[in-house]
């Protein structure tokens, strides 16, 4: 069987059966679950500062009909973090490469802020479409490029995500493949491959974190405009 | 050290929020008095927010007409041109 550097993108079965299930299950199975005791381990202690400070964080500019969104944001962070950590793993699919399940996040909530402004808001969530002192001849042009640029959001976040994992990824795989192949045939460039394959490792664990966050903290940003 | 003259909480949702943002802070935008908006600029204006929900509405009923206008002129052309042939 040849493997193309692709395969590390499809989608996993197992006789027919798709895997995608319980790969998005997986992330929910490592997270311990708060305990009745009084005072918790320390993985519990730590689990539950990183939440309440990162909902802290992320509702500092929403008002208080935002925080009606924190639940449903912080547990899309820590997904979004924990599926991107978990394919770093060799041999781990990575359901965040799927443009299909970024786009089914994106677009729904991105959706969601868009009616909800429209409904509680409609002339502040319309006057978002031209700004402040636009000279009068230009007024057509902008709402045009400001209408356009509201439909690309949903876009440009599910794309964003994908094509940073996958990008990342395919890059591991390449450099790993060279300095696999250079070793025998010249092994001094074969470990300054390795050297860079660490580095990038270190970088992709970085991407990993901040496009789960960028994620999140974008459909914030939306949602602060709209409620 | 010289400070900015531009706050640093500028809303960074869309390009032309920064861009207002940064001219009203730099330069001042001297947005005209209620009294100096007459006539059809005081409902259609890019200073008030229901001057700019206005601007909004009309281009999306322009270009909503314009559209309406050119389908229901591609059926008149069909139908001569289905009558004709029958």
């Amino acid at each position: 069987m040849v493997l193309s550097f692709f395969d590390q993108f499809m989608s996993p079965s197992y006789l027919g059966i798709p895997l995608m299930a319980l790969a998005l299950i997986l992330p929910w199975t490592l997270y311990p679950k708060p305990t009745s005791q009084w005072i918790s381990n320390r993985v519990l202690t730590l689990q539950g500062w990183f939440i309440n400070r990162f909902t802290q964080q992320l509702m500092l500019p929403l008002g208080r009909k935002g925080h009606k969104w924190a639940l449903l944001l912080t547990s899309l962070m820590i997904f979004l973090i924990t599926l991107n950590m978990l394919g770093l793993l060799p041999y781990t699919f990575t359901p965040t490469t799927q443009l299909s399940l970024n786009m089914g996040f994106a677009v729904p909530l991105w959706l969601a802020t868009v009616l909800i402004g429209m409904r509680n808001q409609p002339t502040i969530a319309l006057g978002h479409l031209l700004p402040e002192g636009t000279p009068t001849p230009l007024i057509p042009v902008l709402i045009i490029i400001e209408t356009i640029s509201l439909f690309i959001r949903p876009i440009a976040l599910g794309v964003r995500l994908t094509a940073n994992l996958t990008a990342g990824h395919l890059l591991i795989q390449l450099i790993a493949t060279a300095a696999f192949v250079l070793a025998p045939l010249m092994p001094t460039v074969a470990l300054l491959t390795a050297t860079l394959l660490l580095l990038l490792t270190l970088l992709e664990v970085a991407v990993a974190m901040i496009q789960a966050y960028v994620f999140v903290l974008l459909l914030s940003l939306y949602l602060q405009e709209n409620v | 050290m010289p400070t900015s003259p531009v706050n640093t909480r500028i809303p960074l949702t869309s390009f032309g929020h920064l861009i207002t943002e940064v001219k009203k802070q730099l330069f001042g935008i001297k947005a005209p008095t209620s009294v100096e908006l007459t006539g059809l600029r005081k409902y259609f204006n890019s200073y008030t927010l229901q001057g700019r929900r206005n601007c909004v509405l009309a281009t999306y009923g322009v270009f909503a007409a314009a559209a309406a206008a050119y389908f229901m002129r591609r059926q008149n052309k069909k139908e001569p041109q289905t009558s004709s042939s029958t």
